[in-house]
C-alpha cells in the first residue's frame, strides 16, 4: 500500500464519507467514531507520505494508470506534503473537539453533518495534493459546496444570508480561476501543472498567459478572502456553527495561500510572477492594507468570534504580503505562517466554541470572571493569543520573524510597518479579554442554578479539554520546531532562483 | 457602490477583450489546443480502452478521477440540500385533509384532531386536491416507463453515443419526478422514499469510488480499470471498457437519487407533506 500513499489521503475520506452515510442510516450514534477513524486514517497517511518525500523527494502518482499529461497526476514535495498533514491533523483534532458541540446543534443529523465534514477535509486534502490545474478546480468544488453547507447551518437568523453571500462571492473566485485554467489551457492544450511550466517560457510576452494568470491570481484572492476582496468571509464565519468555524477558518484560507504559491512558482515561472508580471509592488501594498484594515476592524467588534475572523483578513494579508515580496525569507515565512496560523486559529476557534458550549454567550463581556471559572480553556485561549501576537517561543513569533525579514531585505519598510502594527493591534485585542476574563467577576446569571457565584469552577468537558489544550502545546512544539521546518521542508520547496 | 460594482464589471469585462485577438481561429486544427494531448486520445482511444466514443473514454478513464469528484459535488450539492431545507417536525402541526373515497366528502383534520386510521376508504389529500386528471395522469403514465427504459439506454450506450451516467441518470430523475408532478408527492415517496434516494445516491458514488479502490488492491494505481481483468475475464483493455460501464452505472444512479432528493426537498419546502 506504501506505493499507494498519494491516493489513499484523499480516497479514505472520499470513501468513508459515504459510508458515514450508509452507516447514519443505520444508527446516528455510529457516525463520530467512523468519523474519528477516517480522519486518523488520513492523517496517519499524510504522516507516512511526508516521511516519504524526506526520504525519497518528490513523489509522483499516475491515477487510472495513464501518464500525465494524458492522464492525472499527483505531485507531493515537501510543502505540500506539509501542508497535507496541517490539513488532516486539524481536522482530525477539531472533529474530537467538538464531538459536544455537534451534538448538541445536530444531534438528529449527525449522518449528513459528519459526511459533508469529512467530504469537505477530503476536498482540502484533493487540492492540496494534486498536480493538475483542473482537478484542483473540482476538488475546490467540493470543498467549497461543502463548506457552504456547513457554514448555512449556523445561527438561522444570519448564517443563511451569510452562507449565500459566501456562495456568490465564492462560485465567482472558482469561475475566475477556471477562466484561468481555461486560457493556460488555450494557450498549451494541457492541463498537467508540470506540462504547463514546460510549455509557458515559449510562449512568453502573450497576451492570453497574462490574462490568465490575472485571473487566477484575482480568482485564488477572492477564495482567501484577501482584501479588497473579503467582505464575505467574517459573517460567513462569524455565523457558522461553532464547530464548523474552527474546521473552516484554520484550512480554507491557508490552503488557497497555499495554492497561489502553487501556482505562481510551479505553474507559472517565478522570474514571471515577480519579474515581468510587475504586480508584486501593488499585492504588498495590497497587503498592507489587508493587515491595516483587518487589525482596526477587530478592534472595533465586540463579538469574539468577528473579531477573530477580522484577525484572520489581516493573517491573509501577513501570507499573501510575504509571498509577494518575492525573496526565500519572505516567502519561507509566508509558507510557515500557513502552518502556524492554521495552529492558532484552531486553538483560538476550539476555546471560543469551548467557552460557548459553556456560557452560551459570543460577545467578549460574556468571558467575565472565566479565568476562575474555566482556568483551563481559558489557559489554552491565551496561549493562541500570544502566539498570534507574536510571543515567543510560540509559533507566531517565528513565521513573523521571517516574514520581517523578508520585508527589510525586499526594503518593504511598510509590510514590516504594517506588522509590527498589527502585533500591537493584537496585544490589544488579546489583553483586553484577558482583563475582562481574570479582573472582572463572574456573572451570576451566566452560572446553573444554584452553583456559588463567582468562584465555582465550571470546566468544559474532558473530550473538549485534551484536544484543546494539545492544540495550545502544539503551539509551542511548533515554535521549537520551526527552524526544522523552514530548513528540511520550506526550503526544498522553493525554486533555486529565488535569493 | 453601484457605481464600483459596475466599474469592476466594466474593468473585467474589458480584461477579457484585452485577451481575445490572440485566440486561435474557431475550429483551427492549428490550434495549441489540437496539437498537444488531444491527438493521443482520438488516436488510442481505441487500442487502450475500447471505446469508440472518445469522450466518454476521457471523461471515465484518462480524466476519470475528475468525474469521481464531479460525482461526489453532485451527492455533496444533494446533501447540502437537505442538510438546509430539511425539517423535522412533529406530523401534527397543521391542518390535514382527507378524502372519503366512496363518497367524496373532504374532512379538514384541525391541529391535533384525530386522524382517520389507515384504510382504503380514506386517503390523504393535498390542500389543492384536484379530482382524477384524466389526460395529465394518463400520458404520465405513459411517458413515465419509457423515459425509465430510455435513461437505462443512455447510461448503457455511452460507449458507443452520446451519453453516460449523468444524462442517463438526469432522465431517469426527471421521469420520477414527473410522476411526482402529476401524482402526488406521497405516492413517489412509496415508490422511492427519502431513506432510500439518499442511500443509492450515496451508493451510487461509492460504486465508483470502490472500483477505483479495487483496482488498487487488484495492484494497480486507483481507477486503473485494467487490473480488473482477472475479474471481469477479458484482457486488460477490455477490462477498461467494462470498467468504465461499472462506474457509469455508478454515476447514473448517483444523478438519478440526488435529483429526486432535490425535489423532494424544494417541493415541499423541506417538510416532505405536500408536494408541488
Amino acid at each position: 500500500m506504501n506505493a499507494n500513499l498519494p491516493e489513499l489521503i484523499v480516497i479514505i475520506p472520499l470513501i468513508g464519507a459515504f459510508l458515514i452515510t450508509l452507516a447514519a442510516t443505520v444508527h446516528g450514534k455510529l457516525c463520530f467514531p467512523l468519523a474519528a477513524a477516517i480522519l486518523t486514517g488520513a492523517l496517519v497517511s499524510a504522516v507516512g507520505l511526508l516521511g516519504r518525500v524526506l526520504a525519497e523527494g518528490v513523489v509522483e502518482y499516475h491515477l487510472a494508470g495513464w501518464r500525465p499529461p494524458w492522464g492525472i497526476g499527483y505531485r507531493v514535495d515537501p510543502l505540500n506534503g506539509l501542508v497535507l498533514v496541517v490539513v488532516a491533523a486539524v481536522a482530525l483534532i477539531n472533529l474530537l473537539g467538538t464531538r459536544p458541540l455537534v451534538e448538541k446543534d445536530f444531534g438528529d443529523r449527525l449522518g449528513p453533518f459528519y459526511t459533508l465534514y469529512v467530504l469537505f477535509v477530503t476536498g482540502l486534502m484533493g487540492i492540496v495534493v494534486t498536480g493538475d490545474a483542473f482537478n484542483l478546480y473540482v476538488l475546490l468544488e467540493i470543498a467549497a459546496i461543502t463548506g457552504y453547507a456547513l457554514i448555512g447551518m449556523g445561527n438561522p437568523q444570519r448564517a443563511p444570508l451569510a452562507g449565500l453571500n459566501y456562495i456568490f462571492m465564492g462560485t465567482i473566485g472558482a469561475s475566475l480561476y477556471l477562466l484561468g485554467v481555461g486560457y493556460i489551457y488555450l494557450v498549451t492544450g494541457t492541463l498537467n501543472m508540470m506540462d504547463i511550466a514546460a510549455r509557458l517560457p515559449a510562449l512568453a510576452g502573450s497576451r492570453l498567459v497574462m490574462t490568465a494568470f490575472i485571473f487566477c491570481i484575482a480568482g485564488l484572492c477572492l477564495k482567501m478572502g484577501f482584501f479588497p476582496l473579503h467582505a464575505w468571509l467574517p459573517n460567513a464565519y462569524s455565523h457558522a456553527p461553532a464547530a464548523v468555524s474552527s474546521l473552516i477558518a484554520p484550512l480554507m484560507t491557508k490552503v488557497m495561500v497555499y495554492v497561489m504559491i502553487r501556482i505562481m512558482l510551479t505553474v507559472f515561472d517565478p522570474g514571471f510572477t515577480f519579474g515581468t508580471m510587475g504586480v508584486s509592488r501593488g499585492m504588498v501594498w495590497l497587503a498592507v492594507a489587508a493587515i491595516l484594515g483587518g487589525s482596526i476592524l477587530a478592534l472595533g467588534t465586540r463579538h469574539l468570534k468577528r473579531m477573530l475572523t477580522y484577525i484572520i483578513v489581516a493573517e491573509v494579508g501577513y501570507m499573501v504580503g510575504g509571498f509577494w515580496l518575492g525573496n526565500r525569507a519572505g516567502i519561507s515565512g509566508a509558507a510557515l505562517h500557513i502552518v502556524n496560523d492554521a495552529a492558532m486559529t484552531l486553538c483560538v476557534f476550539l476555546a471560543a466554541g469551548t467557552f460557548f458550549y459553556k456560557i452560551g454567550g459570543e460577545s467578549i463581556d460574556d468571558l467575565q470572571g472565566l479565568f476562575r471559572k474555566m482556568p483551563v480553556s481559558m489557559a489554552a485561549f491565551a496561549v493562541g493569543g500570544l502566539s498570534i501576537i507574536g510571543v515567543p517561543p510560540t509559533c507566531g513569533f517565528f513565521s513573523k520573524w521571517y516574514l520581517i525579514s523578508g520585508g527589510l531585505a525586499a526594503g518593504q519598510y511598510a509590510f514590516v510597518g504594517a506588522l509590527l502594527f498589527s502585533s500591537l493591534v493584537n496585544l490589544a485585542l488579546f489583553f483586553r479579554i484577558f482583563e475582562i476574563a481574570f479582573f472582572e467577576p463572574f456573572q451570576e446569571h451566566h452560572g446553573a442554578h444554584g452553583a456559588p457565584a463567582g468562584t465555582a469552577r465550571q470546566e468544559a468537558p474532558l473530550q473538549m479539554l485534551v484536544p484543546l489544550v494539545l492544540t495550545a502545546l502544539g503551539l509551542v512544539a511548533l515554535g521549537l520546531y520551526s527552524g526544522d521546518m523552514v530548513s528540511r521542508l520550506i526550503e526544498h520547496a522553493i525554486p533555486a532562483g529565488i535569493v | 457602490m453601484k457605481t464600483i460594482a459596475l466599474l469592476t464589471v466594466l474593468a473585467i469585462g474589458a480584461f477579457l477583450l484585452y485577451g481575445t485577438p490572440e485566440f486561435p481561429a474557431w475550429g483551427d486544427p492549428q490550434a495549441p489546443a489540437a496539437l498537444h494531448v488531444s491527438p493521443y486520445y482520438i488516436e488510442h482511444t481505441i487500442e487502450d480502452t475500447a471505446v469508440p466514443n472518445v469522450v466518454t473514454s476521457v471523461l471515465a478513464d484518462y480524466r476519470g478521477y475528475d468525474t469521481m469528484f464531479e460525482t461526489s459535488v453532485i451527492f455533496a450539492a444533494g446533501l447540502a440540500c437537505l442538510m438546509l431545507l430539511r425539517r423535522y417536525q412533529p406530523k401534527t402541526q397543521e391542518t390535514r385533509l382527507y378524502r372519503h373515497v366512496p363518497t367524496g366528502i373532504t374532512l379538514r383534520i384541525a391541529q391535533g384532531g384525530k386522524i382517520p386510521e389507515a384504510s382504503d376508504e380514506f386517503e390523504r389529500i393535498d390542500s389543492q386536491w384536484v379530482p382524477y386528471d384524466l389526460i395529465v395522469k394518463l400520458t404520465a403514465r405513459l411517458i413515465v416507463p419509457f423515459a425509465q427504459l430510455f435513461a437505462l439506454y443512455v447510461i448503457a450506450h455511452g460507449h458507443h453515443s452520446p451519453g453516460g451516467g449523468f444524462q442517463g441518470g438526469v432522465i431517469y430523475g426527471a421521469a420520477l419526478i414527473l410522476y411526482a408532478v402529476s401524482f402526488d408527492l406521497r405516492s413517489t415517496f412509496r415508490r422511492l422514499s427519502e431513506r432510500t434516494a439518499i442511500l443509492l445516491s450515496a451508493a451510487g458514488v461509492l460504486i465508483y469510488a470502490s472500483t477505483g479502490f479495487l483496482c488498487m488492491l487488484m495492484g494497480g494505481n486507483f481507477l486503473d480499470y485494467g487490473y480488473l481483468a482477472p475479474l471481469l475475464g477479458g484482457d486488460p483493455v477490455m477490462a477498461r471498457s467494462h470498467g468504465i460501464f461499472i462506474v457509469e452505472i455508478g454515476v447514473g444512479m448517483a444523478v438519478m437519487a440526488v435529483m429526486v432528493s432535490l425535489y423532494y426537498n424544494l417541493a415541499s419546502a423541506g417538510r416532505h407533506d405536500e408536494g408541488l
